[in-house]
């Protein structure tokens, strides 16, 4: 019985603090506003949602804090036992929440302004907080809402006997991705419905962009651009196994040709938006090259670094003094050249995304093809252990300096697009977060996989874009994610699979991947031998 | 008989430790031949400066007759040697068909543009390439087994997808280093058998570092012992059984004096049985 007093209250403060900090940085705020968007009572931009979305949101919080608190033991555990350390979680959890109440209260009651420590907190968000009562009663409030919520979620955790969910949920994903690639399979059997399954997808992708309206292919054309950086960074670091995080040059590389080559300042060149949309692809082919004949020698950390380095060299001469005259400063450069074709003009938004997701299946299209070729072969056996490698008669640094060169090409690709689109590009497109996205969604997706990065852009570029609100708190979520993502699937969510070359038509992997290896080649394999 | 690989002189040093110490060795086509040394006597670094791992200090090593001292290693492979390792070094996250086809790598053309092209030229070659692939499968004897991923094999399966992964690049030398490490007795067996079919059949000369002296002893036709970086012995197996020194190298001064001692003994015993 202590011992589930002690697990509660363990497990109550630690949520405690995360509801504070939540609290402090003005998530509480936020996490309402999206409630309000299911209740449909969501509040005019600025204003403060009313108390019982914070009531609901806190709740929602007070129930996970009890079900996790409640977690059986695998020794067995009594009713009476998940529902103390849910009621301890819960009470201490509270306890916390109303202290903190209560000092607010008393700041509010002073007529404090936060706002010059903590811009989060304004006083209309410090009396949300407060259930918009005095001090005293809201603390009772929170005690007895957290209390209520903790025992509540204790109980919910035994039905359902905690830990299920997690599995379920888990085996659910599972078998819907093999239901996907089942159904896929069973299809390539009959040689005319791959045709029939292109055609319906060119369908829905050529009519979906006139259904949608400018706002949605906005945000599929931003997820198409970073689908086909997220293949060009994963033939490099997905495939061949280099940690690149500098890869953001090669995007700026690409905008900045076609600006400069169509925008009539700082260069008035004025050439059409083809030409230049293939000199970008050819330039960041051979930045990478150049990058990639002093650097590809190193390894591992090395790399990462050399490379995170290069990214932000890039960014920093484009705002420069010394380069203003050719490439216009930090000012950027507006009126970018847009494709035309036998003089009509594909700048509209729709036919613009044409393009995008023209591009984008080109991208698909080469990546599915080079990855189980005899050159994408050796990328994922330079990754898995270049001496071997090397002494199966692969010329590792070629390979690498290829998969560097493509790699790069797809991301010049992805700049030329991304600065016609939006007819100006200058220093600040090209910050480090654009490198850290793309990695983020390859990792995120599952290194190496195809439909997993396609995956992964749509999760880490399309979500933040239908939850607006969430864009302050984009890299808070980014880092929950990851950590979510590493615990729960640490080979992302469409982890790669290897092609079956000797029995192609066989439904069932002959062995399970979760078994274990029966040797430990990890360690082996790094062993220093005599 | 022509000699497949010649070494004259190599020598190796980290530091201030001559690791391979002027070692000469001459390797006739289609023999078998192992390095045999106490832990620590430079056996591996030997196998890493002839496969191109490490560049000799001095010496040449010759493979088939050319020069491939400070060569790199791929260039090597390409010349036609493969090699194994003494730690099992196989690309754990591909299928072993995937590891043979890796190890075809010198002797296919296809290259990032075929890949996206996909003519006929490429797809007769990719064909060509997995049909070998399964055949040195069958070889190995891991029929079936293709398609799973190398780490999760068992351990002799391993071992023999590496050979098979070695022999995919068609090799005239064959270096293997401690191929039964490891296996219990019946495995070794399996695997000497497996090593003598592949000189007898397939024509192929192999080099190879091993500890177990039954192997040794049983398939080589010339036996070379290293101490401290040197050669000190050189020879058929039986010149090296009763060799002096490399009893000494493995047990020990003086050892030399009581193993002739105790051979005696037994002799005197059996006359007078």
């Amino acid at each position: 019985m202590s011992n589930s007093i002690r697990n509660g209250i363990r497990a109550g403060s630690t949520f405690a603090v995360i509801i504070i900090f939540l609290e402090l940085i003005g998530f509480t705020v936020i996490g309402s506003t999206l409630i309000g968007k299911v209740l449909g009572n969501a509040p005019q931009s600025g204003a403060m949602p009313p108390v019982i979305n914070l009531v609901i949101f806190l709740g929602l919080l007070g129930l996970w804090n009890g079900a996790n608190a409640a977690k059986p033991d695998p020794r067995g555990q009594t009713f009476s036992q998940a529902l103390t350390a849910g009621v301890a979680a819960g009470a201490f959890c509270g306890l916390w929440v109303a202290i903190y109440a209560l000092i607010m209260g008393y700041i509010q009651s002073l007529g404090i302004d936060l706002r010059v420590y903590l811009s989060a907190i304004s006083p209309e968000s410090n009396a949300l907080s407060l259930f918009g009562l005095p001090g005293t009663s809201a603390a009772l409030a929170h005690l007895g809402l957290q209390t209520g919520m903790g025992a509540l979620g204790a109980l919910l955790a035994l039905g359902l006997r905690s830990g299920l969910w997690r599995r379920t949920a888990g085996s659910g994903w599972a078998s819907t991705r093999r239901g996907v690639s089942g159904v896929v399979a069973q299809v390539r059997r009959f040689p005319y419905a791959v045709y029939v399954m292109y055609g319906l997808l060119a369908i829905i992708m050529i009519a979906a962009p006139h259904a949608w309206g400018s706002y949605w292919n906005y945000i599929t054309g931003t997820v198409g651009i970073y689908v086909i950086m997220g293949l060009g960074l994963n033939i490099i670091t997905g495939l061949a196994g280099q940690l690149v995080l500098g890869y953001v040059a090669f995007f700026a590389i690409g905008a900045y040709s076609v600006a400069l080559l169509t925008a009539p300042q700082p260069q008035n060149i004025r050439m059409d938006f083809w030409p230049a949309l293939l000199i970008g692809i050819v330039l960041a082919g051979l930045t990478g090259v150049l990058l990639g004949l002093p650097i590809l020698r190193l390894r591992g950390d090395y790399l990462a670094i050399v490379t995170l380095g290069f990214g932000e060299i890039i960014r920093i001469m484009l705002r420069s003094d010394l380069l203003t005259p050719l490439t216009a400063g930090p000012h950027g450069v507006r009126d970018i050249g847009q494709p035309a074709l036998f003089g009509m003009s594909l700048s509209s938004d729709v036919n613009f995304l044409y393009l995008i997701l023209l591009a984008m299946v080109l991208a698909i299209f080469i990546t599915n093809r080079l990855q189980n070729s005899r050159t994408g072969r050796a990328w994922v056996a330079i990754r898995e252990d270049e001496v071997a490698a090397k002494a199966s008669g692969i010329n590792v640094f070629q390979s690498k300096l290829l998969a560097l060169a493509i790699g790069a090409a797809f991301a010049g690709l992805g700049g030329v697009l991304f600065a016609s689109r939006n007819q100006f590009t200058g220093p600040e497109d090209h910050a480090l977060m654009v490198s850290i996205n793309v990695l983020a969604l390859v990792i995120v997706g599952g290194m190496g996989s195809l439909p997993g990065i396609i995956l992964g852009a749509f999760a880490l570029k399309g979500l933040p874009e239908i939850l607006r609100e969430l864009e302050n708190y984009r890299l808070m979520v980014f880092g929950a994610l990851l950590v979510v993502m590493m615990i729960l699937r640490p080979e992302g969510l469409w982890p790669a699979s290897r092609p079956r070359l000797e029995k192609k038509d066989r439904s069932a992997p002959p062995v399970r991947e979760e078994e274990p290896a029966p040797m430990d080649a990890e360690g082996v394999k790094n062993a220093n031998h005599s | 008989m022509p000699i497949t690989l010649e070494t004259r002189q190599v020598t190796k040093m980290f530091g201030g430790l001559t690791a391979v110490d002027s070692v000469d060795l001459v390797i006739a086509e289609q023999s078998i031949a192992s390095i045999i040394g106490p832990n620590g006597a430079g056996k591996t670094t030997l196998f890493n400066c002839i496969s191109g791992f490490y560049k000799p200090e001095k010496g040449q090593v010759l493979f088939m007759g050319t020069p491939i001292q400070g060569l790199a290693t791929d260039a090597i492979a390409h010349l036609g040697m493969s090699r194994t390792y003494q730690n099992i070094r196989l690309f754990s996250n591909m299928t072993a068909m995937e590891n043979i086809l890796v190890g075809q790598y010198p002797h296919l053309k296809n290259g990032w543009m075929d890949a996206i092209l996909r003519h006929k030229r490429y797809n007769r070659e990719e064909t060509a390439s997995i049909a070998e692939a399964k055949r040195l499968l069958d070889f190995v004897d891991l029929t079936n087994l293709g398609d799973n991923l190398a780490r999760n094999l068992p351990y002799g399966a391993q071992r023999r997808l590496e050979i098979a992964r070695a022999l995919a690049n068609k090799p005239k030398l064959l270096l293997l280093d401690e191929p039964t490490a490891g296996m219990n007795p019946q495995e070794t067996d399996e695997m000497t058998t497996f090593i003598q079919n592949l000189r007898d059949q397939l024509g192929m000369t192999i080099l190879l570092i091993e500890h177990d002296m039954r192997v040794v002893m049983g398939i080589s036709q010339q036996i070379t012992v290293l101490d401290y970086g040197v050669k000190i012995a050189e020879g058929t197996p039986k010149e090296i059984q009763s060799n002096p020194r490399v009893i000494e190298a493995y047990l020990g001064p003086g050892a030399a004096q009581l193993s002739e001692r105790f051979r005696k003994q037994k002799r005197h015993l059996h006359e007078n049985a």
